[in-house]
């Protein structure tokens, strides 16, 4: 590098390369260069950080989860519009939602500090089922870890959702066939097919676990 | 696993929650919008709604190391649409017209004389200084060639030198 390209390069603000600093650091000229733009860069840089209003990360932080809200509900409404009668929350106990419910009391904490899968071994066990972006969308997924679970081998998820927390049983084995609704001890549980495999919905709240379902779905 | 007792998954620095890149980012996205509109509310404005576009695509994002730039250009974007749906004419993100200058007088502070450049300088200063961008990612960004962004950027720094020496020169004279 000769002093053209050093200063060239200095005057666009670029970041110093490793070349560029050899440079400096054997011609004098070039070092005095750099000292006289150091101060400018700083000035520059304070100038350009203008103030940041008050409760700004609040409000940034309100507006996206008044964004997902409304994507729930917007979730919730078209299922609702889409399966008709089959969303009527029914509480007739199905053997394999009690079960999901089971899960959450008893095997639910000792399946998380069992440890998490890698996200890309996660991606890879949920493509088939229930795409690890499809839940994302819905909410922040804190846990997925693999849990034997009715006999064949499923996949625990916990989705923090702004309402709350879910916990989703994602099995690629077997299909339900049909809705399989139950509820126990302040636990709501949802088990619906899927295109492959069947997924179970688990939460404190009915209507909760209803549009968790329907977003999962939609 | 990741760190509060195993409960929480650590997918690393390249696969940040969107939550997370909300608290990185806000900051650094607020003032670059205020550098496109020159106006604080609508600079917020811009960005809540440059991050609601951003979470409903975020999952889609295939290369979530590139999370900076692609928010970066939904900020763009936004301030474009934005200015295309009300009566205000956006400032030009693309001249490189010396002339934009002649209006300035000379003796100014650094913020003042920021103010006072145009967009188009104004605006890859912000993301190279802020952001933090090479002149080949702001040059990929705004859709020009890396040699018209290093143009841009050393023109914008001789007329900021031009703008305030005049009042280093006043100090120095005092001292």
């Amino acid at each position: 590098m000769n002093c053209l390209d050093y200063r060239r390069l200095l005057a666009a603000g670029e970041a110093e390369t490793l070349e560029m600093k050899t440079h400096r650091l054997q011609c004098i000229a070039c070092a005095g260069q750099w000292r006289e733009n150091a101060e400018l860069e700083r000035e520059l840089r304070a100038a350009l950080a203008v103030e940041i209003p008050p409760g700004f990360e609040e409000r940034l932080r309100n507006a996206v989860v008044l964004s997902r809200r409304r994507f729930l509900a917007a979730a919730g409404v078209a299922a609702a519009a889409a399966g008709a009668g089959a969303y009527a929350w029914l509480w007739r106990d199905g053997p394999l939602a009690l079960d999901c419910i089971e899960f959450v009391m008893k095997d639910e904490a000792k399946s998380i500090l069992l440890g998490a899968m890698p996200r890309a071994e996660a991606e890879a066990a949920l493509a088939g089922t229930m795409p690890l972006e499809r839940i994302e969308r819905v909410g922040q997924v804190r846990h997925v870890g693999p849990c034997p679970f009715n006999g064949a081998m499923a996949y625990h998820v916990v989705l923090a959702v702004p309402q709350g927390k879910v916990t989703l049983l994602v099995m690629p084995e077997g299909r339900v066939g049909g809705t399989q609704r139950a509820s126990r001890d302040g636990l709501y549980a949802s088990v619906v097919e899927l295109r492959k495999g069947s997924l179970g919905v688990i939460g404190s709240d009915s209507a909760l676990v209803k549009s968790v379902v329907g977003a999962l779905r939609t | 696993m990741g760190a509060a007792g195993g409960l929480y998954w650590d997918w690393g620095s390249n696969t940040m929650r969107f939550d997370d890149v909300v608290r990185h980012l806000g900051t650094d996205l607020y003032r670059y919008a205020f550098w496109l509109a020159r106006d604080r509310q609508q600079a917020e404005d811009i960005v809540q709604e440059a991050l609601l576009r951003g979470w409903r695509a975020y999952p889609r994002l295939r290369s979530r190391a590139a999370v900076k730039s692609w928010l970066f250009s939904i900020v763009r974007n936004e301030y474009l649409r934005a200015m295309e749906t009300s009566s205000r004419q956006p400032q030009s993100l693309d001249g490189l017209d010396p002339a934009d200058e002649r209006g300035v007088d000379p003796g100014v502070e650094m913020r003042e004389a920021l103010m006072a450049l145009p967009a188009s300088y104004a605006e890859p200063l912000a993301l190279q200084v802020l952001g933090g961008f090479s002149c080949a990612e702001i040059a990929a960004m705004v859709g020009t060639t890396e040699g018209a962004t290093m143009t841009r950027l050393t023109r914008a720094r001789q007329a900021l030198r031009r703008l305030i020496e005049p009042v280093k020169a006043l100090r120095g004279g005092r001292s």
